[in-house]
């Protein structure tokens, strides 16, 4: 039977949606000190607005009296879930306030672009955007990859952060408690943010020519959109902008970086070096990611569009490392990745839907779940080789040896197949609107695994519907499913529960 | 025809390099209308769609926008838009017209250093015609796709444009922040 949620289940979760609009509005203080700073009076005016709504919806929150204050599990995935509603459709305002977006879908679609980490953008004359609009499209990549939840626990944990832990997608806890893990996170984050835009800022400072104040301009954004795996670029032509080797290795490096999980990092940072390269998933994601850079070159090489192995092995890496880490920076331009055709389009496309790895900012299926789904495969295909009666191990490494059990062959399987859905379904609403198969699923898949690459659909002209569509794509795969359904169950028990 | 002016600059130095450069900027300048009508024209759109057929000289208008790279090999770097917002800007009510179009262009430093500030936010910049190679994945230079300019017209200059803060998004900002610590307020003093 559906037990309907009571007047104190809203409340705790209210209470706690507004805690993190609190936080998300201080968030926003900081483009409010750019666009002044800069002179920037038009966007600094939306910023205050934005600031507004923010610390309001907060302080009504705070009026809510809440009888118990831990969250138990449905109250953390529902207050999750909204969060990542409310915050985009709210971080939206000075987008739309701007005059770069046809309608107020466009800049929620971006925000929610941003805030997911994904990196399709419907913005309009984007080279002559405020820069701090700019910094503010990249600044929800850090806070969305970081985890608004993640910062909310990281200042007022209270009790069941653990939910609110996992229903951000974050399954892996390195430290004991999950506040220490929040920390460690954003501390890792910050080292990143400190070495990343220094060597991003010198580099184009040093080597592309450009004047210091704009290097570092550059060098913040980049960052963001690299480390968060994000994809939103200060210029119309996305890293192709930059011309340079030496800036698409740097960044390439802050995207495998942002794209490793925070048990992967942490065990980088103690040196246990074996343990990182013993794991499933880093087998895992080294074999897709070989497979689907092998395809893509070779397909690239049979088009001829490359003259010399430097040029093509370039391209092809970073577009392909862009895919997989769920980037979706690009080298080329929109109708030349359109134009790629066979192995090159798919191991791209293959590339995205993968993704990266678990408990990281990156999207897709994520490889853990790729490495147990063949793993409980090739048991089964043993178990049936094997005489009857004899066992078959059933274990991976995973920073230990791990048991192999069907409960977690079937959750990674039903996770993955999810995704597979997710994917098809968005390419059907495409297809049904007339694009063509090949391009439908390439959308679909960047926007349900939040990739941020496109070869076409996304734009401002794309049916409503369309958007939504994407918008809701972006949300399920950034919160892997499961806060999302247990707030479909959270209105389902409103509605039809006793 | 430029070409073989620019490459024996190479070759000089000190104080003959920086007047033979001077030189050279006014026979390109002087230059640059009649090369305007060599090679094909084409729009920034056009390139990008047949980018891999293109072969040869190109002629293309368009805004210098982002930045200005000054690279050691005495070139310069920047994008071209070849969209409508350098004549309509989005910031004085110009229509929206979709994402920004826009090809890399390498051009000769002599020439770069005389452009007004490359476009942005507040600032539309130099629209100009340019003739040049279109290079698509250049081997020589790791696979880049630009166009290697050898002319350029300033066809307007680059020019400020003016922003117009919302004084009524202001106000109700600021009425929104003041009503939610009021509440603040108000819950502060409940829980005590």
């Amino acid at each position: 039977m559906l037990v309907k949620p009571t007047a104190e289940d809203f409340r705790v979760v209210l209470s706690n949606l507004g805690r993190i609009s609190t936080l998300v509005g201080f968030a926003g203080v900081i483009p409010l000190l750019w666009a002044v700073i800069g002179r920037e009076w038009a966007p600094a005016s939306s910023f205050i607005l934005m600031i507004g709504v923010f610390f309001l919806l907060g302080s009504m929150a705070s009026r809510i009296r809440v009888q118990r204050h831990r969250l138990d599990w449905s109250h953390g995935m529902v207050v999750v879930a909204l969060a990542w509603l409310l915050v985009p459709a709210v971080a939206a305002v000075p987008l739309a306030l701007s005059g770069h977006y046809a309608s107020f879908l466009d800049a929620v679609f971006d925000a929610m672009s941003g805030l997911t980490t994904t990196g399709l953008a419907l913005v309009q004359d984007l080279d002559h955007l405020a820069s701090s609009l700019n910094f503010w499209r990249h600044l929800l990549h850090f806070i969305g990859g970081q985890g608004i939840v993640i910062a909310a626990l990281s200042i007022f944990a209270g009790g069941g952060a653990v939910t609110l832990y996992l229903g951000e997608a974050r399954d892996e806890r390195i430290l004991p408690s999950v506040r220490s893990t929040a920390r460690f996170i954003w501390a890792a984050a910050l080292v990143h943010l400190v070495a990343g835009v220094t060597a991003l800022t010198l580099v184009a400072w040093l080597v592309l020519g450009f004047q210091l104040p704009r290097s570092l301009f550059h060098g913040l954004m980049v960052f963001f959109a690299a480390f968060d795996t994000g994809g939103f670029a200060p210029q119309s032509t996305s890293l192709g902008y930059y011309h340079s080797v030496i800036f698409e290795f740097t960044a390439s490096v802050l995207m495998v970086a942002g794209a490793m999980s925070f048990g992967v990092h942490y065990a980088l940072w103690k040196r246990r070096y074996s343990s990182v390269m013993l794991n499933l998933e880093t087998r895992t994601i080294l074999l897709t990611f070989g497979a689907t850079l092998a395809a893509a070159i070779l397909g690239l090489a049979a088009t001829g569009q490359f003259a010399t192995t430097i040029g093509l092995t370039r391209y092809g890496f970073f577009q392909v490392l862009s895919a997989h880490t769920g980037t979706g920076f690009g080298t080329v331009s929109v109708p030349e990745l359109a134009g790629w055709t066979g192995l090159a389009y798919g191991g791209v496309t293959i590339a995205m839907a993968l993704g990266g790895m678990g408990s990281s900012t990156a999207g897709g299926v994520k490889s853990l779940r790729i490495g147990i789904t063949v793993r409980t495969i090739v048991t089964q295909i043993k178990q049936v080789l094997v005489p009857e009666g004899a066992l078959v191990a059933r274990s991976y490494f995973q920073n230990t040896k791990m048991k192999l059990t069907p409960e977690l062959s079937q959750g990674a399987m039903t996770i993955s197949l999810l995704y597979v859905a997710m994917y098809l379904l968005g390419a059907a609403v495409a297809i049904g609107y007339g694009y063509g198969l090949r391009e439908a699923l390439f959308e679909a898949i960047s926007a349900g695994a939040n990739v941020g690459l496109s070869v076409g659909i996304t734009d401002p002209m794309m049916p409503a519907l369309l958007k939504v569509t994407y918008i809701a794509q972006m949300w399920l795969g950034r919160l892997e499913f499961v806060a999302c359904f247990a707030l479909f169950g959270f209105i389902w028990s409103t509605w039809r529960g006793k | 025809m430029l070409r073989p002016i620019r490459v024996h600059l190479v070759y000089l130095e000190g104080q003959v390099k920086r007047v033979a450069l001077l030189a050279v900027v006014m026979l390109l300048t002087l230059a640059a209308p009649a090369a305007a009508q060599e090679g094909r024209r084409i729009s920034v759109g056009e390139l990008l769609q047949e980018a891999a057929t293109v072969n040869g000289q190109v002629v293309v208008v368009g805004e210098l926008i982002g930045d200005y790279g000054f690279r050691s090999d005495g070139s310069m770097w920047t994008q071209l838009n070849g969209d409508t917002y350098a004549y309509d800007p989005t910031l004085e009510g110009g229509p929206l017209t979709g994402g920004n179009v826009g090809v890399a262009v390498r051009i000769p430093t002599a020439i770069a250093e005389l452009l007004d500030k490359p476009g942005g936010y507040r600032v539309r910049g130099p629209v100009v015609r340019v003739v040049g190679q279109w290079e698509y994945h250049d081997p020589h230079r790791g696979g880049e796709s630009y166009i290697d300019v050898t002319a350029l017209d300033i066809l307007e200059p680059g020019q400020g444009l003016v922003e117009h803060p919302n004084y009524l998004v202001i106000a109700v900002g600021f009425v929104l922040i003041a009503a939610a610590a009021l509440l603040r307020r108000g819950s502060i003093r409940a829980r005590r």
